[in-house]
């Protein structure tokens, strides 16, 4: 078969260029045949299960990369939710499984495992509450390990009793990781309609209906889409920016695709989804902010920014629905604050809010991710903050998350770097008034009528 | 299902000068810390037990079986393995020879050809079929080892990229 010149240039000059890439392989491995009365026993079988599975992982992602030219920026592994494999336990501390996880990680080179989990959405097993309550030692004694806590869904409602908990909890890994900006929190999620086969951290886990092991692909290219975008110019319309980002998404999703069934094929396992995402990094352009610029609003934040996200996270799962039949995991585009350049230029320069980052995660894939704010906020407000994202989620049918850092000793305005790819925040304010009457009822907020579906 | 790991707790119930797993069975580190400590030997089969080849579970195999048949963009099925060579660099007398010689070498054969020539730099894009179960490593390894910050670089990527994003 043979290419133009033209089409060879341009896959290569996304590569070279606009910084596309594999955002992500992540191995998911079943943890439910490590499950064990004796805690010691358990994590032992789990630190041998995910380094027997996920010793080759690195390699063959990069044998990969190699022959297609094409990085595949991380290696990443996701396990069942640990509360579902400590409860035969009857452990009261689950936090030696984090530290057999984050072991297992550094003995195959990968830097994040997924799956410091439970789902407790409707209520808690005492292997929730004992999970739940370690997440702060866990994430403070471990480098590699994320959890992730499913808060509410659309069938069941949100359970406010475990917003309130998670709130607390959020407070105190903040607390315990203070020296390195709260830097605990990053590696902490909350969910509400959590998807079983996301392949990003700090949200991936294996939920329940996986096979025993399955690789997941999570493609990423917001530098693509820019490039696209700044070639088309101010003067088309929106139909022609739509279908410009549909054929890039395309694209992007076809190298996922492809990446998806070499790497099941090389790790002799199930190939299970491409997440068609644009991912932002804090890189130069590889920014989705910049983005909803080209489609013209004159900064994130700005009137028109949550009509601009709703139509770029559309096209982006048109074009990758059309790549691949098997699109799963969050599949849209990422908004996570600290890590994209132009929404820490947006947040520094007053144009974007707490209130209108809200807004624009009503039509964006995930939630409010990587938001700073400031250390002393209480833990109402947080869990207030909390509760107006699991509703989102709930009423819409969509996935929800929150991934907040309350900066110990910082105040709203201020500047903290947490370096690498979690990159720079600016403090943000989450308003001078409470919801304290609100968080002290407790209980849960029943199920959306719209959940009524059978 | 068979016993699918042994733990270190495992061999100190056991309490025997030999433990035999079943194949497949992974044994923990700690277990055969604890087993060489105790003087216990782990069986498998007829040898010392080493680890098995991950049993990735039931859908793997299916997998395997079904993962060739899913289409891909091609027209042209005997065409397995191609790559896409291109090359960037201060033009000079004899580029475009050394390339094409240097894949001759590797017993590849030249489909498509195309150079450009602009303000003394060259560029070139070659589409290579490699010989049936060549492999595209040692391809790759050798063109782009012939690249030099001072002459010209080489790129080698597999063709089938250009494919899934360009054809459907």
């Amino acid at each position: 078969m043979s290419f133009s010149d033209r089409e060879i240039l341009e896959t290569i000059r996304m590569v070279e260029l606009e910084t596309l890439d594999i955002r992500t392989t992540t191995l998911g491995i079943s943890l439910f045949d490590c499950a064990d009365p004796d805690l010691e026993s358990a994590c032992e079988k789990v630190y041998a299960k995910v380094v027997h599975h996920g010793r080759d992982l690195v390699r063959v992602a990069e044998s990969i990369a190699a022959d297609y030219g094409v990085p595949i920026v991380n290696k990443r592994i996701a396990v069942t939710p640990i509360a579902w494999i400590g409860a035969a336990s009857g452990a009261e501390d689950l936090s030696p499984f984090a530290k057999a996880l984050d072991a297992a990680a550094a003995e195959v080179g990968i830097d994040f495992i997924g799956g410091y989990s439970a789902y407790v959405e409707k209520g808690f097993t005492r292997a929730d509450r004992a999970l739940i309550d370690s997440i702060p030692q866990a994430l403070a004694a471990t480098q590699r390990v994320c959890s992730s806590i499913v808060l509410a869904s659309t069938k069941a409602g949100i359970n406010m009793d475990a917003v309130a908990r998670f709130s607390a909890i959020v407070k105190e890994t903040a607390a315990r990781t203070a020296a390195q900006g709260g830097i605990g929190c990053a590696k902490l999620v909350c969910f509400a309609n959590a998807v079983a086969d996301n392949p990003f951290v700090a949200g991936a886990h294996m939920g329940i209906g996986e096979p025993e092991t399955v690789l997941n692909v999570g493609v990423s290219g917001p530098g693509v889409v820019r490039s696209a975008l700044q070639r088309l110019g101010p003067d088309a319309d929106l139909l022609a920016v739509a279908e410009t980002i549909k054929r890039m998404s395309f694209k992007i999703s076809r190298v996922g695709e492809l990446v998806g069934r070499e790497a099941a094929r090389r790790l002799g396992t199930v190939f299970g989804i491409v997440d068609v995402s644009l991912a932002p990094t804090p890189a130069a352009g590889d920014s989705v902010a910049e983005i909803l610029e080209l489609i013209g609003v004159e900064m994130t934040g700005a009137p028109g920014t949550t009509a601009a996200l709703a139509l770029l996270t559309d096209a982006v799962k048109k074009g990758g629905a059309m790549a691949s039949s098997s699109v799963g995991g969050l599949s849209g585009a990422f908004i996570p604050v600290s890590e994209d350049a132009g929404m820490i230029r947006a947040v520094e320069a007053g144009a974007l809010s707490l209130a209108k980052l809200e807004a624009m995660t009503a039509v964006c894939s995930v939630g409010l991710d990587m938001v700073a704010i400031p250390g002393d906020t209480p833990a109402s407000t947080i869990a207030g903050i909390i509760a107006d994202e699991m509703a989102i989620g709930v009423v819409n049918h969509k996935t929800t998350a929150v991934r907040i850092i309350p900066v110990p000793g910082k105040k709203a305005g201020e500047k903290v770097e947490w370096g690498g790819l979690l990159g720079t925040a600016i403090v943000q304010d989450p308003g001078r008034f409470g919801c304290e009457v609100f968080h002290r009822r407790s209980g849960r907020i029943p199920a959306p009528l719209q959940s009524y579906r059978n | 299902m068979a016993r699918r790991f042994l733990t270190a707790e495992d061999v100190r119930r056991a309490n025997a000068a030999e433990i035999v797993v079943e194949e497949g069975t992974v044994v923990t580190p700690q277990a055969l810390e604890a087993a060489e400590q105790a003087g216990v030997a782990i069986r498998s089969g007829a040898g010392a037990w080493k680890e098995p080849a991950p049993d990735r579970g039931p859908d793997a195999q299916t997998t395997r079986q079904r993962l060739p048949h899913l289409p891909e963009p091609h027209d042209n099925p005997t065409l397995e393995s191609a790559a896409v060579v291109t090359a960037v660099g201060k033009n000079r007398p004899g580029v475009l020879a050394a390339i094409t010689a240097k894949i001759a070498e590797q017993k590849g054969n030249v489909n498509d050809v195309s150079q450009k020539v602009v303000e003394g730099y060259f560029h070139m894009i070659l589409t290579v079929e490699l010989e049936p179960g060549a492999s595209f490593d040692a391809f790759k390894t050798a063109l782009e080892c012939m690249s030099s910050p001072a002459d010209f670089a080489v790129r080698v990527m597999n063709e089938r990229i250009f494919r899934f994003m360009h054809r459907v």
